[in-house]
């Protein structure tokens, strides 16, 4: 079951982010539950992948807000970082950057079904 | 004083734009307790949710980047939008470069993405909702509707303001007005009005551009402009009036101005305009001038006229108006018999002296405190009538001054009678005078209050016959008794072949009308004997006696007793 404490240990600034939830914990665990469903990380995945750099800053943007807004720093740092490489249009292989995003994603997908 | 947050029992709606759900959750988490939140996913459901019928937000907070329709496009259509343009929208962002362009587009604020705490986002909700609803009462309290000028209040604010913020300037107050514009809205309705008031307005904007101005309508048909110094205004005046006359439609009006040169900024600013309305004041009705400078003059004689008006009470009080007679006599047969008097008032004040009547009766008569001094005069006559009937057992009819306001005063009868009732006379010792320019201003009232006095027995007398805009109808219809010729014929006749044409021609029309004539103003034998021959009957002037106090008018009654 995802806790506070496993969101910790993951690295997520978890008072920051229930404070941004008025304070509601549990309203918190639930929208950081939906986080590893969202798709912009297929899309981000794919898009990348295949070169469409306007696509993939999109999704990388959408996600950069979402997880900000939650605090589960770690992935949202990795998220900044490629946001601001396709924002610059670097062209570059993004094969590591994306693959650290899935297991960012993966662990704290782990934390949630536990 | 503290302000209401929210009035109670209902919330204002508030629309949060994004297409994360989850950022939709968190902001609507933080705002929904203070304010009814609806989502929606994007500006294109943003916009259809705006457009509902009675939808009423007070805060858009839009999202930037977004699907189908972007916070962009979404902040343009609103902000062109004459209704929804008054909705503060915020927008959400964690760009430099957007915060920028949102800006310009028209948002009223941003929050950055990640969110910040709770409190710091609600009071930003708060303080741009209430500084949009302030600005929107503020810009429709500011303008008057019809010219879209400002109001007077705002002007009057913003005029303090330039003269704190702004004292190098040399700033000039000038008040527009236009003659009788009631009588426009009479004629031609309210609407044309209006319309004659925007393009009064326009034209004074109009001419003054380029300059540092600001203008407001107040007082129905009254315009204010507060505008850096300017040598003159007949200039601008002639613009203003050309483009008002160029396109006025039937009505014609006209404009005149009262201008106030180089401001004392250090008194109030109604007090300055004060001094621009005084000028603009004093050339009402003349139309050989459109622009008149305030000066001290201006201001010395408003200051006595304050004084007078202060006094009056008490000088009626403590008597110190006098009631002055002047004999008049008949002059048919051999020897001239006094016939009447007529009571002229005087004013010994206690600080100024003698005051001339010219100085106090047309101000009195302006502003209806004439009716006082009337009243005081019919009494002072009527008490002096019974007491030379007294004294003397003779009859001294005396004819005193009707106002044009008494006229229409709906108890002068009332008054009339209890004042022959309390001085045990009658209708015939206390005779009328109404001068002829009242029956220009309202002809019927006159016709209709003069033939009931008549009815009750009262005389009338048409005072100053000859002098204003005599009217043939008018003595067809006003019923007279007596008409007194207005004394400057009398003193011209003997120097100008046209005033003593014209008397000839007023002592005829009393003649076709079967009235006598009374000549005022004489002073020689041979105006006397002129005027004799021409058959005038009544004479009254400084050949017989000026005017003279209660107690040495006696005289002249002693004289006919003998």
């Amino acid at each position: 079951m995802i806790t506070v404490d496993n969101l910790k240990k993951f690295g997520a600034n978890t008072e920051e982010g229930i404070a941004r939830c008025m304070g509601n914990e549990q309203f918190y665990l639930k929208l950081v539950a939906t986080v590893p469903g969202q798709k912009a990380f297929d899309v981000l995945r794919e898009k990348a992948s295949a070169g469409d750099l306007d696509a993939a800053f999109e999704a990388a943007h959408a996600l950069k807000g979402v997880l900000g807004n939650l605090s589960l720093t770690p992935l949202y740092e990795k998220v900044c970082e490629i946001t601001e490489l396709l924002r610059a249009k670097t062209d570059m292989d993004y094969t590591e950057i994306l693959s650290e995003i899935t297991a960012l994603k993966e662990a704290l997908q782990e934390i949630c079904e536990q | 004083m503290k302000r209401f947050r929210t009035i109670s029992h209902f919330k204002k709606r508030v629309l949060i734009v994004d297409d994360e759900d989850i950022n939709r959750q968190i902001l609507g988490n933080m705002l929904g307790g203070t304010y009814e939140v609806d989502l929606a996913c994007d500006g294109k459901e943003a916009w259809d949710k705006l457009n509902e019928d009675g939808s009423d937000y007070s805060l858009i907070l839009a999202d930037l980047l977004m699907p189908v329709m972007d916070g962009f496009e979404l902040i343009e259509k609103v902000k062109a939008d004459p209704v929804l343009k008054a909705v503060p929208v915020i927008v959400i962002t964690s760009d430099k470069e957007s915060e920028v362009k949102s800006i310009k587009l028209g948002a009223a604020d941003f929050i950055k993405k990640p969110f910040g705490m709770p409190d710091v986002i609600l009071a930003r909700c708060e303080r741009i909702i209430e500084l949009y609803e302030d600005t929107t009462i503020i810009r429709s309290a500011e303008k008057d509707h019809v010219t879209g000028l400002y109001t007077r209040d705002l002007f009057f604010e913003y005029v303090r303001q330039i003269d704190v913020h702004q004292r190098e300037l040399n700033m000039d107050c000038v008040v527009f007005n236009i003659d009788h514009f009631h009588l426009v809205n009479e004629m031609y309705g309210r609407e044309a009005g209006d319309l004659i008031l925007k393009k009064v307005a326009d034209a004074i904007t109009g001419a003054m551009e380029g300059h540092a101005s600001l203008a407001c309508r107040t007082e129905g048909d009254s315009f204010y402009l507060y505008c850096e110094h300017q040598d003159g205004y007949e200039a601008l005046m002639d613009r203003i009036t050309e483009t008002v006359g160029s396109d006025q439609g039937p009505a014609k009006i006209r404009l005149r101005a009262g201008v106030y040169l180089d401001a004392d900024r250090s008194m109030d600013p109604e007090t300055m305009f004060d001094r621009a309305k005084l000028a603009c004041d004093r050339i009402k009705g003349d139309y050989t001038v459109t622009v008149a400078y305030y000066n001290n003059e201006l201001y010395q004689k408003a200051i006595y006229q304050e004084h007078l008006i202060e006094n009056i009470d008490q000088s009626i009080e403590d008597e110190d108006f006098k009631v002055y007679f002047q004999p008049k006599y008949d002059i048919t047969g051999d020897t001239p018999k006094l016939r009447s008097a007529e009571a002229l008032i005087r004013w010994n004040h206690p600080e100024l002296g003698m005051i001339s009547p010219g100085d106090f009766i047309p101000l009195f008569e302006s502003n209806g405190l004439i009716q006082k001094v009337d009243n005081f005069v019919w009494n002072k006559a009527a008490a002096c009538i019974r007491e030379w009937k007294n004294k003397y057992g003779y009859s001294v009819p005396v004819s005193v001054n009707v106002s044009r306001i008494d006229i229409f005063d709906s108890k002068l009868e009332e008054k009339l009678q209890n004042i022959l009732k309390n001085n045990g006379i009658t209708e015939k010792d206390l005779m009328l005078e109404i001068t002829e320019s009242a029956y220009s201003d309202n002809a019927d009232s006159l016709t209709e209050v003069t033939n009931r006095l008549r009815e009750s027995g009262f005389m009338i007398e048409m005072d100053d016959f000859g002098s204003g805009y005599s009217s043939l109808n008018m003595i067809t219809t006003l019923p007279i008794d007596v008409l007194k010729l207005d004394m400057k014929f009398v003193r011209n006749m003997e120097k100008d072949e046209k005033s003593l044409k014209l008397v000839e021609l007023i002592i005829g029309i009393a003649g076709f009308l079967n009235v006598p004539v009374v000549a005022e103003g004489v002073e020689t034998e041979s105006q006397l004997k002129k005027l004799k021959d021409m058959g005038c009957q009544v004479i009254q002037g400084y050949y017989f006696s000026r005017p003279v106090p209660a107690s040495e008018f006696e005289e002249f009654i002693k004289k006919e007793c003998v």
